[in-house]
C-alpha cells in the first residue's frame, strides 16, 4: 500500500441525472462510539439500476449500506451526521417512523439468515408485519417473490419445511425473497454472495439483474468482476471516504483518480 | 525431523499424566453415581408397586405425596418460567446493559446461590405464620422463589446465543423489537428455554428445606382429589419432606416407604434432565 491518507486525494463524483435519483446521500459521516469510520461520504443512488460499492476492506462500504436503512439503530454508540434524502426527505431526522422506512428500503446480509420457520412463513414474515392479506393473496406474493428470487422451482414442494434445511445458497435467494415480498423501493446488499459457491453467485447476479427493472439496487462487494458485470454506477471508497463514483464503465475502463485505478489494477487491497 | 526429542518425551509424558488424572477424577464421580443407584435399586426397588400410586402414606402408598409434589412444582413453574423468561428476555435483549440490569443480574445470581432453607424461612414468615399455617400456595411460592433465577439465567444465557444477524434481518423487514423477540428470536432459542425450563423443575422437585415449614406434611390425599384450591390451601405432603421424615422413622415399613419416594424422585428427576437435554439437541441440527 502506498499511502494510508486520503489527504491529497481529490474526490471525483460523477453523479447520475439529478431526475433519475431516488436516494442521496450528501456529507455522511459516522461514528462507532469516538471512532469516526465515515468522512462526508456523498452518495446518489440512480432509480432502478444497481449501484455496487466497492472498496478495501474496513473502508466503510458496509458502514455506508447500514446507514441508509438506519440498521445502526440497534446499537447504542453510533451515529451519522450529514443528511440522506429519500423523496426530499432527510431519512436520519429523529421525527423518521424507521420501520416503515425499513419496509422501503429493504436489506439482505453477508451471511445468509433465514428465520427458524418455514420457507413459506420467512417469506411471508414480511408483509404480515405491514398488511393483513388473505390466505390467497399470501400464497401469491409467496410465490411470485420466490419466483423472483429464482428459488421458486427449487422450494415449491416443500414450502412448509424449515428455511434451514436450504443450502447456503438457497438460503441467500430465500432471503432475498423475504426481502422483495415486502415490496420495497430501494433494496440493499450487503456482499450476498460472499458466502456462495461460483453457480450459486451466478444465479444471484441473475436475479438482480431480473429485479433492477422494479427495484433500485444498492450493493457492497469485494468482487470487482461482479462490480463491472452487475453495476450501472459504482463507487469506490478507501479510508472512509468516497474516493471517485461514477458510470462503472467509465469507472473501470477510465479511472479519473490514480487511487481507484491502483485498487482495480490490484495494487493493493 | 524432531527439534528437541527430550523436550517431545517430557511432553508427551505430562499429557499423559493429566489425562489419566482426568479419567481418574471421572472414574471417582461415576463411582460415587453408580454407589448412589445401586443402594437406591437394592433398598427402594422392593417397595415399588402398585400401592405406592394408589394408596397414601396412611395406609402404605404414596399417592397424597406424589400428587403434592407434582402440583406445588407446577404452580411454582407456571410462576417461574412466566418471570423467568420475561427477566432474563429483558436482560439480554433490553436493559441488560444499564446500571439497573446489572443490578438485577447480579441479585438473580445472588438468589440463584441462596440456601434453600432461607427461602422456606423467608416465606415461613411472610405467607405461613400471618396466614395461619403451613400450605400448598406457601409450599409453591418457595419453590417458585428457587426456579425463577434458574429459569432467568438460562433464559438469558440461550438469548445471547442467538446471532445479531438474526436480530438485524428482522428488524432490516420493518420489525419492531417486540416483534423480533416474539417471531424470531423466542423461536430460535425454543428448544433452550423449554430445557431451562425444565431444568429449573428438576431443581426444585428434589427441595426438601424450603417446603419443610411452608407446605407441611399429611398422611391423606385432599377430599375431593379434584378441589385443587382446596388442596392447595392445606397442609400438602410431598415426596422429599415424606422421605425425610419417614427416613427418620424407627419403623421399617415408614423406611421401605421413604427408599421408594427416593427411587421414584430420582428417576423422575433423571428423566426430566435426559427430556431437557434431548430437546435441546434436537432443534440443533
Amino acid at each position: 500500500m502506498s499511502d494510508m491518507t486520503t489527504q491529497d486525494i481529490q474526490s471525483v463524483i460523477v453523479p447520475p441525472p439529478a431526475d433519475s435519483l431516488v436516494l442521496e446521500a450528501k456529507k455522511l459521516s459516522f461514528f462507532y462510539g469516538t471512532h469516526q469510520a465515515l468522512h462526508g461520504v456523498d452518495l446518489p443512488v440512480k432509480r432502478n439500476a444497481i449501484t455496487a460499492l466497492i472498496g478495501p476492506s474496513g473502508c466503510g462500504k458496509s458502514t455506508l449500506l447500514r446507514i441508509l436503512n438506519r440498521i445502526y439503530d440497534l446499537y447504542p454508540g453510533q451515529r451519522a451526521e450529514g443528511e440522506i434524502l429519500l423523496d426530499g426527505e432527510n431519512i436520519l431526522s429523529p421525527k423518521v417512523d424507521v420501520t416503515a422506512l425499513r419496509a422501503r428500503i429493504g436489506m439482505v446480509f453477508q451471511k445468509p439468515t433465514p428465520f427458524p420457520m418455514s420457507i413459506y412463513d420467512n417469506v411471508a414474515f414480511g408483509v404480515r408485519l405491514h398488511a393483513s392479506k388473505s390466505s390467497a393473496e399470501m400464497d401469491e406474493i409467496v410465490e411470485e417473490s420466490l419466483r423472483r428470487a429464482a428459488l421458486w422451482d427449487e422450494v415449491k414442494d416443500k414450502l412448509h419445511k424449515s428455511g434451514l434445511g436450504l443450502s447456503g445458497g438457497q438460503q441467500q435467494r430465500l432471503c432475498v425473497a423475504r426481502g422483495i415480498a415486502v415490496n420495497p423501493e430501494i433494496l440493499l446488499l450487503d456482499e450476498p454472495a460472499s458466502a456462495l459457491d461460483p453457480i450459486s453467485t451466478a444465479k444471484l447476479e441473475d436475479t438482480l439483474e431480473e429485479l433492477k427493472r422494479d427495484y433500485t439496487i444498492v450493493i457492497v462487494t469485494h468482487n470487482l468482476q461482479q462490480a463491472a458485470r452487475l453495476s450501472d454506477y459504482t463507487g469506490f471508497m478507501f479510508l472512509g471516504k468516497m474516493i471517485e463514483f461514477g458510470p462503472t464503465a467509465d469507472l473501470f475502463v477510465t479511472p479519473k483518480v490514480a487511487k481507484t485505478g491502483e485498487y482495480i489494477g490490484g495494487r493493493f487491497g | 525431523m524432531i527439534a528437541n526429542p527430550g523436550r517431545a518425551a517430557r511432553r508427551k509424558l505430562i499429557s499423559g499424566l493429566f489425562t489419566g488424572a482426568c479419567m481418574l477424577a471421572t472414574g471417582v464421580a461415576l463411582v460415587a453415581l453408580l454407589l448412589i443407584l445401586w443402594s437406591l435399586l437394592t433398598q427402594g426397588l422392593s417397595g415399588i408397586n402398585l400401592d405406592i400410586i394408589t394408596k397414601d402414606t396412611s395406609a402404605g402408598g404414596l399417592r397424597n405425596a406424589i400428587v403434592g409434589s407434582v402440583m406445588m412444582c407446577l404452580v411454582a413453574m407456571v410462576f417461574s418460567v412466566v418471570v423467568g423468561i420475561l427477566a432474563g428476555t429483558w436482560l439480554a435483549e433490553i436493559g441488560g446493559d444499564t446500571r439497573y440490569g446489572h443490578t438485577v443480574r447480579f441479585l438473580n445470581d445472588v438468589l440463584l446461590s441462596a440456601p434453600s432453607i432461607l427461602v422456606g424461612v423467608f416465606v415461613t414468615t411472610i405467607l405461613v405464620n400471618p396466614f395461619g399455617g403451613a400450605s400448598g400456595w406457601a409450599g409453591a411460592v418457595a419453590l417458585a422463589i428457587l426456579a425463577t433465577p434458574v429459569v432467568t439465567r438460562t433464559t438469558e444465557d440461550i438469548l445471547n446465543l442467538q446471532p445479531s444477524s438474526l436480530r438485524e434481518a428482522s428488524m432490516a423487514l420493518g420489525a419492531s423489537q417486540f416483534v423480533t423477540v416474539r417471531r424470531v428470536i423466542w423461536k430460535a432459542a425454543g428448544a433452550g428455554l423449554l430445557t431451562g425450563g425444565l431444568l429449573g423443575f428438576a431443581r426444585i422437585s428434589g427441595e426438601t428445606a424450603p417446603l419443610l415449614h411452608t407446605a407441611g406434611d399429611t398422611q391423606f390425599m385432599h377430599e375431593p382429589w379434584w378441589d385443587i384450591p382446596g388442596m392447595m390451601s392445606n397442609q400438602n405432603a410431598s415426596l422429599p419432606v415424606m422421605m425425610y421424615n419417614f427416613a427418620l422413622s424407627p419403623f421399617e415399613d415408614a423406611n421401605k416407604l421413604a427408599w421408594a419416594g427416593a427411587v421414584l424422585l430420582a428417576f423422575a428427576v433423571l428423566g426430566i434432565n435426559v427430556l431437557g437435554r434431548w430437546l435441546a439437541r434436537e432443534k440443533k441440527m
